[in-house]
């Protein structure tokens, strides 16, 4: 019989909990909001642009480039916009700081990889574009006159700025029409 | 004999008290005779159903008076003889009683009820039935008012409600992560390698946003 009473008090117990106030509505949030984890990354790559800055001005362009590639591989929200754009600006800038280093190949090579990691056209891609052109031109510089690649990097040059100016203009357009 | 014979027929009670090696008298053989007899008979189990203050039980006595005081002393001296037999265990019950206690011990067990045969056993059986069903009765009641207590509780609890639907509320874009176009525009050739101005502007205006979004829920993301 004690037990009997156990097992009624027990279920009157799980009743009791199944009663306890739950939440039915939330106050719904869109998925791509601005949260913590994107100020952080946001904070942390504002720093390391800053490092990278510093760096420069004192003339050690290697630990600024060095600075500039840890904002490669901060942690992003996955799908947050500015991740990207973040990325493609700071290849711009390690890509020119490599220019100033003399190396070109490695240079074009951190822009074809924004290039590739890009999905969408952005001023920043662009921006990217306008970078692979100066690159096109340091190597047509590094060139002897009279070097067949010259006027092969020039073109070269000139079709990326090209594209960097197709890009922008449309999202002018595109920006302007949303307004 | 050291007393004299004025013992006989009178109280030897009250008369002076006998020397050790006195011979007994004749009164007094008989009174002892007659009481041993009542001893024997009552430690048998045929003592006289009753012995009166004035009845010694047969014993012979002198004076009424005297049998009055000696009648009381052998009584209370049966009794003791009686009591102090009782007490070492050596009283049987009669057939018919012990039969009678144990049909009503059976019928008890099997939960029958009792046979009021005797003064005695009927409210001693019918309290035990009472103190034997107690217990039950409470338990068998709170039991029912505990499967009443989850029926009710059973049958009142809400139903589980599913999570309503919700769409996306409609906030400010300033509060959402979003491309950096708009606030950033066509970035000139010049300023190609200027991302750490550009990285200041993207922050500042996405603090601004997140701080919005703050406060709008009390201080809580």
């Amino acid at each position: 019989m004690r037990r009997l009473a156990l097992v009624a008090l027990l279920l009157v117990g799980a009743c009791a909990d199944r009663d306890a106030p739950s939440p039915i509505t939330r106050v719904a949030e869109p998925a791509d909001a601005i949260d913590q984890d994107l100020m952080v990354a946001l904070a942390q790559a504002k720093n390391f642009h800053h490092k990278a800055k510093v760096y420069t001005s004192d003339g050690n362009t290697a630990a600024a480039i060095a600075a500039v590639r840890q904002i490669l591989s901060l942690r992003f929200p996955p799908s947050a916009p500015e991740a990207e754009d973040v990325r493609d600006d700071a290849r711009a800038l390690l890509a020119k700081l490599l220019v100033g280093q003399g190396q070109l190949d490695e240079a074009m090579r951190t822009v074809e990889e924004g290039l590739a990691a890009s999905t969408r056209d952005s001023f920043f891609v662009a921006n990217l574009h306008t970078v692979a052109g100066e690159i096109h031109e340091a190597r047509a510089a590094q060139l002897e006159t009279g070097d067949g690649r010259v006027t092969t990097e020039r073109r070269a040059a000139i079709g990326e700025y090209d594209k960097s100016i197709q890009i922008n203009e449309a999202l002018q357009k595109r920006l302007m029409d949303e307004r | 004999m050291a007393h004299s014979d004025n013992h006989d027929g009178e109280d030897f009670l009250s008369g002076p008290v006998p020397l050790p090696d006195d011979e007994p008298t004749a009164a007094e053989l008989a009174h002892a005779r007659a009481f041993a007899s009542l001893v024997d008979r009552a430690l048998a189990g045929r003592a006289p159903a009753a012995m009166s203050a004035d009845d010694g039980g047969g014993l012979p006595h002198a004076g009424s008076g005297a049998e009055w005081r000696r009648g009381s002393i052998d009584r209370a001296l049966v009794e003791a003889a009686t009591v102090i037999r009782a007490a070492t265990g050596g009283l049987e019950l009669p057939a018919a009683r012990k039969s009678s206690l144990v049909e009503a011990a059976l019928r008890q067990a099997i939960g029958e009820p009792p046979v009021v045969t005797a003064a005695r056993i009927a409210p001693v059986v019918a309290l035990s039935s009472r103190r034997r069903w107690l217990p039950w009765s409470i338990a068998a009641t709170s039991t029912a008012i505990a499967a009443a207590a989850i029926v009710a509780l059973w049958v009142r609890a809400p139903r589980p409600v599913p999570p309503m639907p919700t769409a996306a509320a409609a906030v400010p874009a300033s509060w959402t992560s979003r491309p950096s176009d708009a606030l950033i525009g066509p970035i000139a050739r010049e300023h190609a390698g200027d991302a750490s101005a550009r990285i200041d502007t993207i922050f500042a205006d996405r603090l601004d946003g997140y701080r919005e979004r703050t406060y709008a829920h009390g201080g809580r993301p």
